[in-house]
């Protein structure tokens, strides 16, 4: 597959299982986008942890723009008033709509479990066929112990009553992947 | 067995079906279910990989002792503390130690088959500590005080209405069945909360890779991924099995699991956890025990047959596909495993007296064994299963009998000569008997049953013979039981196909029954016995087919060479003759070429033997030649699903063969079809009777009869 050919793959895949994909030309974009998703489904507060000091500045004025309070770690004491957990995912797998998401830090965890919304920023140029074509990274990643890693396809779901499916069980009810054209 | 046991065993399956509503949940559950699974393998070629998955198990399974030492120092090394039980007390007993020793009193759980397995909660309650069950359908069965009827959709045997009811109590509010959305919200408040404040989390684990040390959940609501983040100690119990050697295998084995569970291409969160990672609420790092159950595990990896049940990746699949489980649910179909596999492991971790009956309770359709994604031959180990529950209880008499019946061709043929004499006067002269006396069978009268046939095959073979002197062919015919002696006809039909096509057909006269309803019923010495004796009477190398008009004697014939593997004068013998076996549709398609027939005015529908369509892997051949003979053939959803009679089956368990064959005719009459064609006189004998029995119009043919009569016309 060419790289026209895994993000039109992943587009598809990731929408199957209710994810939203949104193209993004770079990081203020894809920060844009999650304040302003947070705002319109009325939340207040946007946690984002695990970015650069200068990310963060970006981010902070995206929040500010929209009057999001931006919350950054110290996440357990703050559960359920943030609305969105905005991270990175390392890779996207075409095959599945799947990110890969690297979760040993524990605020990571938390800001992609715990939250209403998870937004994750994916560089298109992270995309691969399947997960076999992910398997020397992905075990690199499980070598460097302790770990905590995440396959995540969509939203959280359940069927567990008459196999109705229904969203957001137990995770985030909706997942907005940011897919960042640019080479970072 | 107890007779009180297999009353009261009786009792549920009567009582499951009865349960309207669980019969409509299962039938809707098995039909989205088919649909989801066909979607998820598109362009998949699950045969192969279900082998690859298959050897990839049994390879780890051969090394199980050293994966886990490997496992056990690279998740130490992680920070992570490893135990191993050797039985389900023991599991519980370090588990409980861990909840002490951590002065962890509030504990959460997300699902896992492994602690059902040890029955570890109530134990866990026992030392006065609070256990909750965080995946949804197993809140729900939690709170109801069930166990759950599916290894992936634990409470699927419940409706809307019952959980709205169930949430009603639990929050004090009045809940609206009809809406899914707000009941799911129920449970994820109220669980948030009692997440957010427990001190230990307890999971399970879909694989543990030896290379890293990690494990990984696979699970669609997120829960398990909270359970192992929230509090300060995870415990993770694992089952032997799921010790993998890398990544690899694991994500070869993770292909096709949510395939097979949901028809998901992946689960929602597939999370890795390796070590004791960052945790604030235990002052920085969690405190992570594995606790890996051996209870029987170790053992049963090496044995040469059974090992195999440790292949299963608890996928739900083989209970997906069965219509018994679609009839009676996984309360009555199952212990704690449920399914297939669940009639194997129950005897295994659970013993036999939870086994003894389920175990007898499947009808050989073959349905869970060619959807199964680790390749276990599952029908046929129930069988052996059900063979060490006889060895423990000694052999029933019917048992006896059949030995001694079965291995003695001529008394089986005298009885069977004798069977029609005194079938005369019941029949009043029509063809089938509609009234049996009690003695024959208890429950019987869902279906009329065939009178054997005043002259059997054998006896009308030098009359009906083709004489053909420069043969193209030579062609050796097997009768089975049925076509012999209750329905020469069927074979008749057949030689009037291939006049004048010089083909020599030959009838072996020492021919007897291909001893599957011995494999039946677990008496493997006769099965070989019966065997011998058929491959004395046939020489397949003076034919080029064998030919029978029975699938279930086709697909049993194939088993030859594997039941006679180890037997030095018959295993060469018994694998000519399998390799020449073949069924009526494949061996007009390939070497009759029957000419086309012109538009009839009647509508089929087919019934496709379990023994054709899953045995010996023919799917398209019937329904093209009735098609060519000019049948309007009508499709239907179950056309491959299992008509209930399972031999002796249906005498054993006559309530569930009456229900499964019952959605069956209901299908096939609302195909508007006026004929049903089949290629098994089994087949014939449960579908004629059943029709019979319920006064429909609907005739039923053998797909030779059908075919005849096109011809003929
Ligand atoms: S035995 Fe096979 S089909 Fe049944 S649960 Fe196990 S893996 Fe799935
Ligand atoms: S062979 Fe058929 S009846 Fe027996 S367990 Fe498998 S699916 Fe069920």
């Amino acid at each position: 597959m060419n790289q026209k050919e895994l993000r039109q793959e992943f587009g598809r895949k990731a929408e199957a299982v209710s994810a939203v994909v949104t193209p993004v030309a770079d990081l203020a974009q894809a920060f844009a986008q999650a304040a302003r998703l947070t705002a319109q489904q009325g939340g207040q507060c946007l946690a984002a942890p695990g970015w650069e000091a200068d990310e963060l500045a970006a981010l902070q004025a995206a929040c500010e723009l929209e009057g999001l309070e931006l919350i950054t770690q110290g996440l357990r004491a703050r559960t359920g008033e943030f609305h969105t957990g905005l991270t990175r995912a390392q890779w996207g797998v075409a095959e599945t709509g799947t990110i890969v998401m690297e979760s040993s830090s524990e605020e990571l965890r938390l800001a992609s479990m715990l939250s209403e919304v998870h937004v994750a920023v994916l560089p298109a140029a992270k995309l691969r066929a399947d997960l076999f074509a992910l398997e020397d990274e992905l075990n690199r990643t499980l070598a460097g112990a302790p770990g905590y890693l995440a396959f995540i396809s969509g939203p959280s779901r359940t069927g567990d009553i008459e196999l109705v499916l229904t969203l957001g069980a137990h995770g985030p009810r909706q997942l907005h992947i940011m897919l960042l054209e640019e080479g970072s | 067995m107890s007779r009180a046991s297999r009353r009261q065993y009786h009792q549920r399956l009567k009582g499951a079906l009865d349960n309207t509503f669980l019969g409509q949940t299962l039938a809707r559950f098995q039909g989205n279910y088919r649909g989801s699974r066909q979607a998820g393998f598109a362009g998949m070629d699950f045969e192969a990989l279900a082998a690859e998955v298959g050897a990839a198990k049994d390879a780890a399974l051969g090394q199980l002792e050293a994966l886990y030492q490997q496992f056990k120092a690279q998740a130490e090394a992680a920070g992570a503390t490893v135990h191993l039980a050797h039985d389900a007390a023991h599991a519980r007993e370090i588990i409980a130690d861990i909840a002490a020793q951590t002065g962890s009193r509030r504990i959460i759980k997300s699902k896992s088959m492994t602690s059902e397995e040890i029955h570890l909660n109530r134990h866990l309650e026992a030392q006065g500590l609070k256990v909750t069950e965080t995946d949804l359908g197993e809140w729900i069965i939690q709170l109801r005080g069930e166990g759950p009827s599916h290894m992936v959709a634990p409470a699927i045997h419940l409706s809307r209405s019952q959980v709205a009811e169930l949430f009603t109590q639990v929050t004090g509010e009045k809940q609206d069945p009809e809406d899914i959305a707000s009941l799911v919200e129920v449970a994820r408040q109220r669980l948030r909360q009692t997440m957010l404040e427990a001190d230990m989390g307890i999971s399970g684990a879909n694989f543990a890779l030896a290379s890293t040390g990690s494990i990984a959940t696979v699970t669609n609501e997120g829960n398990a991924r909270l359970v192992t983040t929230l509090p300060k100690v995870h415990v993770a119990l694992v089952g032997l099995e799921k010790l993998v050697p890398d990544l690899h295998t694991a994500l070869k084995i993770l292909q096709l699991l949510p395939r097979s569970a949901t028809g998901q291409l992946i689960s929602t969160y597939v999370t890795w956890v390796t070590g004791a990672v960052e945790c604030a609420a235990n002052g920085g790092k969690k405190e992570l025990h594995i606790v890996f159950l051996d209870n029987g595990r170790l053992a049963l990896s090496q044995d040469p047959v059974f090992s195999q049940a440790l292949r299963c990746l608890r996928c739900g699949s083989c209970a997906n596909v069965c219509p018994i489980f679609g009839k009676v649910g996984g309360h009555n179909y199952g212990h704690v495993y449920i399914g297939a596999i669940g009639l194997i492991l129950t005897y295994f971790y659970h013993g036999r007296e939870a086994a003894q009956e389920l175990v007898g309770n499947c009808l050989n359709c073959q349905a869970c064994k060619v959807n199964c994604p680790a390749d276990i031959d599952l029908p046929a180990l129930i069988k052996k299963t059900a063979g060490l529950v006889m060895a423990e209880q000694g052999r029933p008499l019917k048992n006896q009998l059949l030995r001694r019946v079965l291995t003695n061709r001529p008394l089986f043929h005298f009885l069977l000569r004798r069977a029609y004499l005194a079938q005369k006067p019941l029949a009043g002269g029509g063809r089938l008997i509609r009234h049996l006396p009690l003695f024959f069978a208890p429950d019987q009268e869902f279906r009329s049953l065939p009178v054997v046939a005043a002259e059997p095959l054998r006896d009308r073979w030098q009359r009906l013979a083709p004489k053909v002197s420069k043969p193209r062919l030579k062609v050796a015919l097997f009768g089975g039981c049925l076509v012999d002696f209750v329905y020469p006809e069927q074979a008749e039909a057949f030689l009037g196909l291939i006049q004048g096509k010089d083909i020599q057909v030959d009838y072996a006269r020492d021919q007897s029954c291909c001893g599957l309803p011995a494999a039946m019923a677990s008496e493997e010495e006769t099965a070989r016995e019966v065997a011998r004796q058929n491959l004395a009477a046939l020489d397949a190398k003076q034919h080029d087919y064998v030919l029978t008009l029975c699938a279930s004697c086709a697909s049993h014939l194939k088993k030859y060479p594997a039941l006679l593997a180890d037997d030095p004068v018959w295993s060469q013998r018994a694998r000519h003759l399998a390799a020449k076996v073949i069924d009526l549709a494949s061996f007009l398609q390939k070497e009759v070429g029957l000419k086309p027939s012109a538009e009839q005015d009647k509508a089929v529908a087919y019934h496709a033997p379990c023994h054709l369509c899953r045995g010996l892997g023919v799917h398209e051949a019937p329904k093209e030649l009735l098609r060519e003979a000019g049948y309007d053939y009508r499709p239907y959803d179950d056309e491959e699903v299992c008509c209930g009679f399972g031999g002796s089956y249906s005498l054993d368990f006559p309530e569930l063969s009456a229900a499964i064959l019952e959605r069956k005719l209901r299908q096939v009459a609302a195909t508007g079809a006026d004929t049903l064609v089949t290629d098994c006189p089994g087949c014939v004998l449960q579908l004629e009777g059943g029709l019979d029995h319920l006064g429909s119009p609907i005739k039923v043919r053998h797909l030779a009869q059908a075919l005849a009569e096109a011809k003929d016309k």
